[in-house]
């Protein structure tokens, strides 16, 4: 049926924008998550003097955390990352002494705020106890993330107004068919005093018949394609991530569908009412 | 019941047709009226201003004292069930039964089963086709299928059934015969508005007859006669 492919398409491109930018979003927070301030310390400095440091930076209210990392725990982390390696293993077993140096990982409540945290931190009075800050520079991948999913919507915005004004437009030419193919049993309805909803009511019944419809094909059809699209877009890396989130919200965007093409089927059959079922 | 105050019906278009022109007229109760006259003489107009599927373009037609040129649409179907309607193409719907076809009446304005159960066959014996309930229109005679239609229209008990043209399809016999259903039910109490061109049917009938011509009327007795 021509209205109800046509539905099922506009259905197709508002639930595909809607689990790229739902992607997207989770992308950008899972990176977002990862990014810290590192603050090394001076291999002299005192905890006592790195914990004073830690309570005056988390009286910021731009900073999410602070945590300490101590020498040992850096050097257990390290050995760890690098269990695999018996050669990096030997090497630092060799030195008498800890190489490593204790640290402060500083998040922020938003990604912005890395900027004034760091310069905040090069003018304090620990300066001098600092051997070096560590901002790991996502802001490149933020802003491709961002900008990824603003064109995202707006061209996805775009394609589903267009793409409902030719569904509006099919189905309701079909149920404007429909009407006619129904003259002689309404011109009888109205004869016989059928109340105004009565007669219009089937014909309503048909247009979100046609909404339910294109709904269910749509989410069948759209699994498929976000495997296939999905890569092409946001980068293969974070594609386990979405599939996983991708079923979570498999419901929410049935539920969309349904709303949305019910709502385009009905306005479709208003339309068709009100220009050719005279009461 | 019904009052026509100097109704006047244009129909818009090209031609901008003059259907019925200062029209005036009453019928009361359980009156039977026939209207007569040539093909355009405003017989259909008259019928279908009384039924509300036409609005006069000036001019105010009274149903029981209620000016009906001003009803609402959402009070319209309320109207239509005060009012039996009957048609020379009979306006049956082929896919259903006899039974069926009358029950519809009674669906489409949200009348129960049980409703329908008791109401139907006792119509359908009033005008004797008791034993085709469950025949397609299809199946039956011409006459037949005007009794349908005839029971269909008396099903909701209107106080007035509209006959436009119900004979123009039928051999003399059958005509006759939905003539006399019609006095029947006219005798019962039912007032019965027929527009016909049929002279002998007219003549028979010894009735009021309202002459139309050019949509004027030109004659009104109340034994008429056919005579143009």
């Amino acid at each position: 049926m021509a209205a109800v492919s046509i539905l099922t398409l506009a259905l197709l491109i508002i639930s595909v924008i809607l689990v790229l930018s739902i992607s997207a979003n989770l992308g950008l927070k899972f990176i977002q998550d990862k990014i810290d301030i590192r603050v090394y310390f001076k291999s002299d400095v005192e905890e006592t003097r790195i914990m004073a440091f830690r309570s005056e930076i988390q009286k910021y209210k731009e900073v999410k955390s602070a945590d300490y990392v101590s020498k040992n725990k850096a050097l257990d982390d390290f050995k760890a990352a690098n269990a695999g390696k018996p050669d990096i293993l030997k090497a630092i077993d060799a030195v008498d002494e800890n190489p490593l140096l204790a640290s402060v990982n500083i998040k922020a409540v938003n990604p912005e705020q890395y900027d004034i945290i760091t310069k905040s931190v090069e003018n304090s009075t620990f300066k001098d106890d600092i051997a070096s800050i560590n901002y790991q520079q996502y802001k490149l991948v933020i802003d491709r993330f961002n900008s990824t999913i603003k064109t995202i919507r707006k061209t996805g915005a775009f394609l589903f107004i267009l793409f409902s004004l030719i569904a509006i437009l099919i189905t309701f030419n079909v149920i404007r068919m429909t009407i006619f193919n129904h003259g002689t049993e309404i011109e009888i309805m109205r004869l016989v005093g059928a109340s105004n909803n009565f007669i219009r009511l089937p014909f309503v019944f048909e247009g979100v018949i046609y909404g339910c419809c294109a709904a269910v094909i749509a989410v069948i059809l759209l699994f498929p394609i976000v495997k296939i699209v999905t890569p092409y877009i946001i980068g293969s890396a974070y594609v386990k991530v979405i599939e996983a989130d991708f079923l979570r919200y498999l419901v929410f965007i049935f539920i969309a569908q349904l709303f949305v093409g019910t709502a385009l089927g009905i306005i479709s059959s208003l339309l068709a009412i009100r220009r050719y079922l005279k009461i | 019941m019904i009052e026509f105050k100097n109704v006047k019906k244009i129909y818009s278009g090209a031609l901008n047709a003059v259907a019925l022109d200062d029209v005036s007229f009453r019928i009361e109760k359980s009156e039977f009226v026939s209207f007569v006259g040539h093909s355009g003489a405003g017989k259909s107009t008259i019928l279908k201003l009384i039924y509300a599927e036409e609005k006069p373009t000036s001019g105010e037609v009274l149903f029981n004292g209620e000016n009906i040129t001003k009803i609402t649409s959402r009070n319209m179907p309320y109207h239509r069930r005060r009012i039996g309607t009957v048609f020379q193409d009979y306006k049956l719907l082929a896919k259903k039964t006899v039974f069926e076809n009358v029950a519809f009446a009674l669906e489409v304005s949200g009348h129960t089963n049980k409703e329908i159960q008791e109401n139907v066959p006792q119509i359908l014996d009033i005008v004797g086709l008791g034993n085709k309930a469950e025949s397609y229109p299809h199946e039956i005679s011409g006459g037949e299928k005007q009794r349908v239609a005839i029971a269909r229209a008396l099903v909701h008990r209107p106080a007035l059934i509209i006959a436009d043209e119900p004979t123009g399809n039928l051999d003399p016999i059958s005509a006759w015969g939905i003539i006399q259903l019609l006095l029947k039910i006219n005798s019962l109490g039912t007032t019965v508005i027929l527009a016909t061109h049929d002279k002998e049917i007219v003549n028979n009938i010894k009735k009021r007859v309202i002459t139309l011509d050019q949509g004027r009327i030109i004659r009104d007795h109340s034994k008429g006669r056919y005579a143009i």
